[in-house]
């Protein structure tokens, strides 16, 4: 009897079409849903990076500082009716809209997310985290904190240290410049306010730049 | 996880080092395969050599599926890997003018370099003829900018264009190429040559 | 070589490619790194007045950091190494024995510029748009590969003598 031998063309078309059945049964993206693991999430929200005091905010956006993205993520209307400067509006429920996926998963701002407490802020940033999307911080305290903090400033006790009244002062002019309400202008400021260190936007896995043309 | 040089793995030398290696493995296997004859390649359009289907789309499936496979297994982000851009006009008519140039001059560009390491002096000829088409285009420009920059489309994926899912799409891509290996066996029975 | 297991093998290159550098195989790019660094070395001045040079020489500028000129200086050895296994070393013109060693060179010639010229309109050649265009699902890569293949059946006629 004639021994059945396979050509090279029905070898190769049994081995890809075999594999291309296997891969074809393999719905999209089941694999890697999540860039980040719950366990790697918690490490995170235990050392608390993802928090920016609002001292340091003013700071930054007082002097204009260019990576700075404020998001809010409350809902539209009261994003209407107030919100920090320079602020764009990405609402709670609209996170993970396509629209707005560019502006949440870049490597060139530094993004950060408030609402009227911590909790809403921390929530969509566990929710981006988990995506593996860098770059985006939470507001600690969220809007509350920020009136209480820049835009009415308490002046400390007479006998606290100096960088507690440079704080002070800084929070003063900066509520000046921020729009702050009833704080009368600051008159000569006595120490500089201590340089707080403020992370940077690291860059993003970017593709590599590749064509022949 | 790959690409090895996005995830800083190999430096940037490294990097430079292992496109050399790469290019090796490349010129190796396209001149073992034969694409070092422009009779050969041009078989494919006449029917008597099939020999540039066979390898071109084979490559590009074992391509496709490696991808595939290796993002299941989360050996690689597909998301960092370059995909050509795509300008409508511009692939239609650069591919249009490959064509005529690769029906007259017999080769492409990777095979021409193929051809002319191992003495093939029309390939040699070809290679010239092609730094003076780049060098045409660069002067040029102006002529041809509004149609090489016209009805730019970003990066698409040929799934997300028809709206299927990336797996599927290769094994009808497979199916496709198993129907025309088979059709180039049968043509090469039909149209044989002996010798050229 | 049987064509198929040389299909999967270079679908290996090309998949190693994308693994260690993220990118595809090419080969005309290393050809437009060399104009660019002539021209710019012979006519800088020109170079600067024109915003294809200058384009290009953002990416093509410098061949000593240009992935593509790596390659092919890979493909240029890793075809003669194996020329040699093969015993394939002779000069020689290829072509049919219906024309003239002067005609096939001529044509050779118009199919170069033809070449050279169309991969940079298409943005890649047969290796780095079509092929690893689609090995990369990019539409552009399928859209060139069927282009440039659909065009070559079309002529295929016109062009006979030449081949058959």
């Amino acid at each position: 009897m004639k021994k059945f031998q396979f050509t090279p063309r029905q070898m190769l078309s049994a081995v890809i079409l075999s594999l291309g059945i296997i891969i074809a049964a393999v719905p999209k993206d089941t694999t890697t849903p999540y860039k980040l693991s719950a366990e790697q999430i918690l490490e995170e929200m235990k050392s608390g990076t993802q928090y920016l005091h609002p001292d340091l905010i003013a700071q930054m956006l007082v002097e204009g500082d260019p990576t700075l993205q404020l998001i809010d993520v409350r809902p539209p209307a009261e994003y209407e009716k107030y919100h920090l400067p320079g602020a764009i509006n990405i609402p709670f429920d609209d996170l993970l809209s396509s629209d707005y996926q560019d502006l949440l998963n870049q490597g060139v701002m530094m993004n950060v997310l408030y609402a009227n407490g911590t909790t809403r802020a921390n929530e969509a940033w566990m929710l981006i985290r988990q995506l593996g999307y860098q770059n985006n911080y939470v507001l600690t305290g969220g809007l509350n904190y920020w009136v209480e903090t820049i835009l009415n400033p308490q002046p400390p006790a007479a006998t606290s240290p100096d960088d507690e009244f440079a704080r002070y002062d800084f929070r003063k002019a900066a509520s000046g410049a921020l729009g702050g309400g009833a704080v009368a202008p600051v008159e000569q400021q006595s120490t500089a306010p201590a340089v707080i260190p403020r992370p940077r936007p690291q860059q993003k896995k970017q593709a590599v730049q590749g064509g022949c043309s | 996880m790959a690409p090895f040089v996005v995830y800083d793995i190999i430096s940037e030398n490294t990097n430079l080092l292992l496109a050399f290696f790469i290019g090796i493995g490349f010129g190796f296997i396209l001149e073992q395969a034969g694409f070092s004859s422009s009779r050969k390649l041009a078989g494919v359009f006449y029917g008597y050599d099939a020999v540039v289907l066979k390898v071109f789309f084979t490559a590009a499936i074992v391509g496709m599926l490696g991808l595939l496979f290796f993002s299941l297994f989360g050996w690689v982000d597909m998301s960092v890997i370059y995909v050509n851009e795509t300008y409508l006009y511009s692939a239609i008519v650069g591919g249009v003018i490959m064509g005529a140039g690769f029906i007259m001059g017999g080769y492409c560009p990777g095979t021409s370099f193929c051809a002319a390491t191992i003495g093939k002096i029309d390939a040699i000829v070809f290679i010239g003829g092609m730094f003076l088409g780049v060098f045409i285009f660069g002067e040029g420009y102006p002529l041809w900018k509004n149609l090489y920059m016209a009805e730019y489309m970003g990066f698409p994926k040929i799934s997300e264009f028809f709206g299927i899912n990336e797996g599927i799409f290769v094994l009808l891509a497979i199916v496709a190429a198993v129907l025309m290996f088979w059709g180039a066996e049968w043509a090469e029975k039909k149209f044989p040559r002996e010798e050229y | 070589m049987n064509p198929y297991l040389a299909g999967v093998l270079l679908g290996l290159v090309v998949l190693s490619a994308n693994m260690i550098s993220g990118r595809g195989l090419g080969a005309s790019g290393a050809v437009k790194s060399a104009i660019v660094t002539t021209v710019d070395a012979v006519a800088p001045a020109h170079t600067e007045s024109s915003e294809y040079y200058v384009m290009a020489k953002g990416t093509h500028g410098n061949p000593l950091n240009n992935w593509l000129v790596y390659q092919v200086l890979g493909v240029l050895v890793g075809a003669f190494l194996s020329g040699v296994l093969a015993r394939r070393l002779t000069w020689k013109v290829e072509h049919s024995p219906k024309i003239t060693s002067k005609t096939r060179l001529v044509f050779a010639l118009a199919g170069g510029v033809l070449f050279g010229f169309g991969s940079q309109l298409g943005r890649g050649c047969t290796s780095g748009a079509a092929l690893s265009g689609m090995a990369v699902f990019s539409l552009g890569g399928f859209i060139t590969m069927a282009a440039i293949f659909g065009t070559a059946f079309a002529l295929a006629y016109f062009f006979r003598k030449l081949w058959i």
